[in-house]
């Protein structure tokens, strides 16, 4: 007997008052969730869309202004700076972090000693990554006194505020994201775990060196691991907030340069008592990378081997 | 992943607020304003922004308020000025407010003329306004009606290190005939003999004080009766030039370093440093100033002024307010008032919240000034104002944040001062015309 079919035999061979009560226990303990799900995530999204078609300062109540919202979304020149802005984080800054994530994930993967140790070492950054702390220390190395122009000066080189240029302020972004490479490198270990070593030894018989190697045979049977990543990374730079609100100090400053799509949204809502117009920005956020994930997905036919 | 949680807290945020404005319209305020003070037990919530040293004076006169009226119980809730804004926002539209607000002259309307605060006009009864000078009580009117009392008066002014000047052995200038020009020779001299160690100008163009002044000097104002931006381009871009030309001129730091000090703390500041030998400051912010800088500063009324038509003006430097919302009103502006009309509270406040617009409270306090707060109140009386400014629109809260943005693009000159003045007006009005 399958432990399933075991299963399904404790349900019929208890008494109904019995089972009843057991069901309103699990409804109980349910219940959290339910109520989280419901109160805290269903209800705020259903409502954020439905303000999404009002324009609401935060004290009067809401008022419906049809698509009022969406025309102002063509017109908006700071929406669209946040736009070029966001992209420009995004289609830079994941695949730096990935190809860093994999580079370390093949390194550590040599089975070098104290394997445990770096790996906790270089997870910790995408712990702390979007805290605030980071953030905050981030100015600290990147400000024009900072800790980067200190070491720049040693070597003779004068150095700049980067944070506060304008020219270099998105790049320290862009640096903190990547440096938060151990969530995928983790999962890219696993994924390298994975790969039979027969492979290797009979490609090596047959002479092929480490990069083809690579090319021909890590990264194919990788590709579900580098799919999943992406993906994954993707939504989560589209969603960066923390980094740029405690480095620009709320501003998406200088002149508009860190200016996130989530900051942008911050500011109309919370700023600008301008909360009808940011529901709606949440809600073309939410397009924008449902459309990156279906594109990713569609594209993922190409190029992603599944071994089964 | 904390990135996805504060959207979704965005979200759900926008949500709460959206249920809690339908419940506001069918809410009822609880109380009248000019209601007996009641004896039950009554909790009021108090909020403000500030330093530790302003929290801890205004929980010392929470402390004497509530000994004389044991049944109120005062929660204060205070934050730095960032947080504040978007706190109240969300309680606002919570429908939680805190019972008496500090309100400042960038949100008064945005508030008032959408209803959450309370006409102080109907509170008279345990609300005295008789000590104030006319002129500053209307800075805290709003479509003719009170709703705020003005805490105290500033001046914007420039801050000159003596001490740096008489090193560099340069004549402290006489302000009431000064120039522009001579301001910017008097620090190209500065950054000349420190041999760029030290900077002759701190540059401004983050606040609305110094765009306010050169507006008026130039017979224009930033906005117009009817609350629409008033400054003409040309005016705003000559500006910008000033501030461009100091930068480039090495008389003010290199733009990044004006930049991060903007927006860094007072004390991180140019005249708290002693990097620079000039710079533009609220009055009452001289001891701030002088205590982080230990050396001696001087205030000087700004270049430029025309004694027949100054453009120099008091600035209510805060409010306090009441929410329309609050279930005790009376008892609210019962605190108000002390806060506002009693020389215990001025005893302890002095001039942390400005030189106090009750002219009883301020000549009861200035004997027990500090020298660098009496310096303070010594600048504001003598200086010749002009009428004051018309209270920023509702909609135009958020100017400093525009008025930032556009200083950075050009002192990076990524946009020309006039393709700036164009953009700004442009920008400005359209936040008005939305609200």
């Amino acid at each position: 007997m399958s432990a399933l079919e075991k299963f399904q035999r404790l349900g019929t061979t208890r008494s109904g008052p019995r089972r009843k009560r057991d069901n309103k226990a699990a409804y109980l303990f349910l219940l959290p969730w339910f109520a989280g799900l419901t109160v805290i995530t269903a209800g705020p999204v259903v409502a954020s869309f439905v303000l999404g078609f009002t324009d609401y300062n935060l004290i009067q109540a809401p008022e419906f202004n049809g698509l009022e919202n969406v025309n102002r979304m063509l017109s908006d020149e700071r929406l669209h700076r946040a736009l070029g802005v966001t992209f420009l984080y995004v289609f830079v800054s994941v695949p730096l972090q990935l190809a860093a994530a994999l580079g370390l994930a093949m390194l550590l993967d040599r089975g070098l000693r104290g394997l445990a140790f770096y790996r906790s070492a270089f997870y910790l950054p995408s712990l702390l990554g979007s805290s605030v702390a980071i953030a905050v220390l981030w100015r600290q190395i990147f400000g024009a006194e900072g800790l980067l122009n200190q070491v720049l000066d040693v070597v003779g080189i004068t150095g700049r505020g980067w944070i506060s240029d304008p020219d270099t302020a998105l790049s320290t972004l862009i640096v903190l994201n990547v440096w938060t490479f151990g969530a995928p490198m983790v999962i890219f270990l696993a994924g390298l775990r994975q790969i039979p070593a027969m492979y290797y030894e009979a490609a090596a018989v047959d002479g092929a060196n480490r990069w083809t190697q690579f090319r021909r045979i890590t990264l194919p049977l990788l590709s579900p691991i580098i799919f999943f990543n992406l993906v994954l990374q993707i939504i989560h730079a589209f969603q960066s907030f923390t980094q740029a609100f405690v480095v620009s100090g709320g501003t998406g400053g200088p002149s508009d340069s860190t200016l996130f799509y989530t900051l942008y949204l911050y500011q109309r809502g919370f700023n600008n008592f301008d909360m009808g117009y940011a529901s709606a920005l949440a809600w073309l956020l939410l397009l924008i990378i449902a459309a990156f994930t279906a594109v990713n997905f569609w594209a993922a036919k190409r190029w992603v081997f599944y071994d089964d | 992943m904390h990135a996805g949680t504060t959207r979704r807290s965005v979200l759900s945020l926008a949500v709460g607020t959206a249920a809690a404005a339908a419940l506001a319209a069918c809410g009822d305020s609880g109380g009248d304003a000019s209601d007996e003070i009641s004896t039950d037990p009554v909790t009021l919530r108090f909020t403000w922004w500030g330093s530790d040293a302003r929290h801890k004076r205004t929980q010392q006169v929470i402390d004497l308020f509530t000994k004389a009226h044991p049944n109120v119980t005062v929660k204060g809730e205070f934050k730095e000025w960032n947080g504040y804004w978007d706190s109240l926002a969300t309680t606002v539209a919570a429908n939680d407010a805190p019972d008496i607000i500090q309100m400042d002259e960038l949100y008064l309307s945005s508030y008032a003329e959408r209803g959450a605060l309370l006409d102080l006009g109907t509170a008279t009864k345990h609300l005295s306004t008789a000590d104030f000078d006319a002129g500053a009580l209307e800075t805290g009117k709003v479509g003719g009606k009170q709703y705020a009392i003005p805490t105290g008066l500033a001046a914007y002014a420039i801050v000159a290190n003596t001490d740096l000047l008489a090193e560099y052995k340069i004549a402290l200038p006489d302000d009431s005939t000064w120039t522009w020009d001579d301001l910017k020779n008097l620090g190209a001299q500065v950054s000349r003999a420190s041999g760029g160690k030290v900077h002759g100008i701190q540059s401004w163009g983050f606040d609305t004080g110094g765009v306010n002044i050169w507006a008026r000097q130039a017979g224009a104002t930033l906005y117009g009766d009817n609350g629409d931006v008033a400054i003409p381009p040309a005016v705003l871009a000559g500006f910008w030039q000033y501030l461009l030309d100091l930068a480039k001129q090495g008389i003010a730091p290199p733009p990044s370093v004006t930049v991060e000090r903007a927006g860094a703390a007072l004390d991180q500041s140019g005249s708290a440093t002693n990097t620079a030998a000039f710079g533009t400051w609220w009055n009452t912010q001289l001891p701030s100033v002088a205590e982080a800088s230990g050396q001696n500063l001087k205030l000087l009324r700004l270049p430029g002024e025309k004694a027949a038509a100054p453009a120099a003006y008091y600035k209510p430097s805060m409010f306090w307010s009441v929410s329309a919302r609050s279930k005790h009103p009376a008892e609210a502006a019962l605190l108000v008032n002390f806060l506002a009309n009693t020389a215990e509270a001025g005893d302890i406040l002095l001039t942390d919240r400005g030189v106090p617009a009750n002219t009883k409270v301020r000549a009861a306090i200035t004997p027990k000034l500090t020298a660098g707060d009496q310096a303070a109140a010594e600048y504001l009386a003598a200086l010749k104002v002009g009428p004051p400014p018309r209270v920023t629109p509702k909609g135009a809260s958020g100017i400093e944040a525009i008025l930032k943005r556009h200083s950075e693009a050009v002192l990076f000159e990524r946009q020309t001062p006039r393709q700036a003045a164009a953009a700004f007006i442009k920008e400005l009005q359209a936040e008005i015309d939305a609200a």
